[in-house]
């Protein structure tokens, strides 16, 4: 029921997707068992284990919805939901990857040239190619369309790099950088002109990648200078111009998935062990709270990889998804603390403690990455017709 | 053109004639209404037609249900089209005739003992008294859920002419109680399965009635935010007002989800307890926000009997409480997703619907 452009059809139900399903849990429940990994919380930020990406990329589970000249394995998006929505639930570390495989590689796939995709995408797919997001800078955070790093090309048809990006994760474990440059001067009158999208090898000269630490210590983000970096003629992504409008497109990839409201999801299982433990009625009725919000995100989500499967590329829906999704990761901390007895600390002996300090310290991200919900609020009152 | 929205087209050109209006002791449904709507046939679908249904799916039901929810109309069909008349036929009784108001009672203290062997349909005594009973004095008849020495019962009796004590919900629909002093009537025993689903259904009733008037304010609310002019410019180009509209636009996509998802798991003929649990949850919650920002938008006017837009906001702020609280529904979630056991939450959810 509905009408607005806000609303997509239900997502029909997927055999295939509820059989790969069955098969990453049997793995996950193996590799948690071999004490490959330990559950723990946002862990499409800060789990980085080149090895575990290795494992995934052999299982078929990355690339899974490219073509297969590319390493891909042409499965559907539903399925692929399946996948990444098991791996996030088990708080498994999937960080590595994780751009890499969710935008840069489609975006690779809509505007590469032939030979980049050749080179990069099954690497990409086999968990051995890792991506980091080049968009944000010093003085353009919301305001992507004001940013400062800039391109030109030298004698040789190259590119010449200089300026700086930020809050991009994992660029000290990562090997290209998409980056947003602007190739022509700032036109006040169209600000979204002049903007292109280079594949910067992060190993070039000149770059220098210094470490940002988020509120629990972690170095996940950093500061990626590029000092006269000479990035090769080929190395444009699309068309020299367009950098604005394929920048809007992978955004509505980056903005989609599950990992849009399951960040926090180890908190709640933790928490849903301590219910099970001593079922009380308030803790009973938190458990239920919460999973009814969680339930209804899945819906949503699945609704959005239903219609990528249909060849839309919903970012309207997509930007109120995360919208609602990364309200409710937050949210999660404080309904727990609300039902049960719990302090959050990083040294607690009690799992609950740790994954509600865990999730306290990454809060304030869930709500800012990809996105703020202020920018994704102005994109649904679009959809409403409001702007 | 799909069956489904043919019923829709229909409901609305009924509706276009009956506007919502104030209800009172004196006039607490919408009689002309229902007898439109039964006229068409309207009250009969989704029940087969050799039990003197009109036939239709259970979607065409919701259909009818949700449109008449958007329409804030004041007749029972969502209790007789969802809940009672399917819960009388899966019970092997005799469905009334489909323009005689049917409701149901599942709170209060009534208990039922047999007449005769009471192993199948049979004859049952009732006593006692069904409380927040929805329609009381406009519903011709009632299923009553009664307990029983044997287990519970599905009653089905007919209350016409019956004394019903004066209470309403904050819209002002009826919801009194009725007392029994051995009543003799129709009934059948239920498994406590039977029972819990029963109350489960009705959840969902309110449910889908609750996705369709979210859905219709928040289109009332941007209508509003589009023509109302203040300072110079429409409400609706203001950015705190377009936070507020997309606040409410998340709300209300997020219970239309899993309301839709919690019906088609229904008509898959899945277990619906834990799916209906958590629809009635999802979208009692998002009345809090919908209501109170579709109320501030609208400003004064909106806190008004002359404006529309309490007929929906007061039925919500009800509906949400109704077929079983939020904070009950929410423990029924959380105990059945730990069925099995302490590890089993997000197997359990990915099962729900």
């Amino acid at each position: 029921m509905g009408s607005n452009s806000l609303t997509l059809a239900p997502a029909p139900r997927s055999a295939a997707a509820e059989q790969v399903r069955e098969e990453v849990r049997a793995f996950l429940a193996e590799e948690l068992a071999a004490g490959s990994f330990t559950t723990s919380v946002d862990t499409w930020l800060s789990g980085v284990d080149p090895a575990f990406s290795r494992k995934l990329g052999e299982r078929g589970w990355l690339g899974m919805t490219w073509p297969e000249e590319y390493g891909g394995h042409e499965r559907t998006a539903m399925e692929r939901y399946a996948v990444t929505e098991e791996l996030l639930a088990a708080g498994a570390p999937v960080a590595a990857h994780w751009i890499a495989d969710r935008q840069s590689g489609p975006n690779l796939l809509r505007y590469g040239t032939e030979a980049q995709r050749t080179e990069i995408l099954p690497r990409i797919a086999a968990g051995e190619c890792f991506f980091v997001i080049g968009m944000s800078e010093p003085d353009s955070g919301s305001d992507l369309a004001s940013i400062r790093t800039r391109a030109t090309r030298n004698g040789d048809g190259d590119w010449v790099v200089n300026g700086a990006k930020v809050w991009t994760s994992n660029a000290h474990t990562s090997h290209y950088a998409i980056t947003l440059v602007r190739t022509s001067p700032a036109d006040p009158a169209n600000r979204h002109a002049g903007l292109s999208q280079l594949l910067v090898d992060l190993s070039l000269p000149g770059i220098t990648v210094n470490p940002i630490r988020i509120l629990d210590g972690g170095h996940h983000f950093n500061e990626v200078v590029f000092d006269d970096v000479v990035v090769p003629g080929d190395m444009l992504l699309g068309e020299e111009g367009n950098g604005w409008h394929q920048v809007t497109a992978e955004l509505a990839f980056e903005r989609s998935g599950p990992e849009r409201f399951l960040s926090t999801y180890p908190l709640v299982a933790e928490f849903a062990r301590r219910v099970a433990a001593d079922p009380d009625p308030a803790g009973l009725a938190a458990l239920g709270r919460l999973s009814a919000r969680l339930l209804a995100l899945r819906q949503m989500s699945l609704r959005i990889a239903a219609a990528l499967d249909r060849g839309e590329l919903p970012d309207i829906p997509a930007a109120l998804v995360k919208d609602v999704g990364t309200t409710f990761e937050a949210d999660v901390i404080d309904e727990v603390r609300r039902a049960v007895d719990v302090v959050a600390s990083l040294d607690s002996p009690d799992p609950l403690g740790r994954a509600l300090a865990e999730a306290q310290l990454h809060a304030p991200g869930y709500t800012l990455r990809g996105g703020t919900n202020e920018i994704l609020r102005g994109i649904v009152a679009r959809g409403l017709g409001l702007r | 053109m799909s069956d489904v929205d043919l019923v829709v087209e229909t409901v609305r050109d009924i509706l276009s004639a009956h506007e919502p209006f104030v209800l009172t002791a004196d006039r607490p449904w919408d009689a002309g209404l229902w007898a439109a709507l039964a006229e068409a046939g309207l009250t009969g679908v989704g029940l087969p037609e050799e039990a003197g249904g009109s036939g239709g799916e259970l979607a065409d039901a919701v259909a009818i249900v949700a449109t008449l929810a958007q329409g804030a109309a004041a007749v029972p069909v969502a209790e007789q089209l969802l809940v009672a008349a399917p819960a009388v036929l899966a019970a092997d009784l005799d469905l009334p005739a489909p323009d005689e108001p049917l409701s149901i009672a599942v709170d209060g203290a009534v208990t039922a003992e047999p007449r005769d062997d009471g192993d199948g349909p049979g004859s049952w005594t009732l006593t006692g008294t069904a409380t927040d009973v929805a329609w009381a004095g406009v519903a011709q008849h009632l299923v009553v859920l009664a307990t029983s020495p044997v287990g519970p019962v599905l009653a089905l009796v007919d209350v016409t002419g019956r004394e019903t004590t004066h209470a309403a919900n904050l819209a002002g629909e009826p919801r009194g109680s009725l007392v029994f002093d051995g009543v003799t009537c129709a009934g059948a025993l239920l498994t406590d399965r039977q029972a819990t689903e029963l109350r489960a259904r009705y959840a969902l009733a309110r449910a889908v009635q609750l996705s369709a008037a979210l859905e219709q304010v928040l289109a009332w609310t941007v209508q509003y935010a589009g023509e109302r002019v203040q300072f110079g410019r429409p409400l609706g180009r203001f950015q705190a007002i377009q936070m507020e509209l997309a606040e409410m636009a998340g709300e209300v996509t997020a219970v239309a989800a899993l309301v839709d998802a919690a019906v088609q798991a229904t008509e898959r003929g899945e277990s619906l307890v834990a799916a209906a649990a958590a629809a009635k949850v999802r979208a009692g919650a998002a009345v809090e926000v919908v209501a109170r920002l579709a109320h501030q938008v609208h400003g004064a006017i909106g806190f008004t009997q002359e404006h529309r837009l309490h007929h929906l906001t007061r039925r919500c702020w009800s509906w949400r409480d109704e077929a079983g609280t939020e904070l009950a529904w929410s423990r029924v979630l959380g105990e059945r997703l730990l069925a099995d056991g302490p590890d089993g939450l997000w197997p359990a959810l990915t099962r729900v619907v």
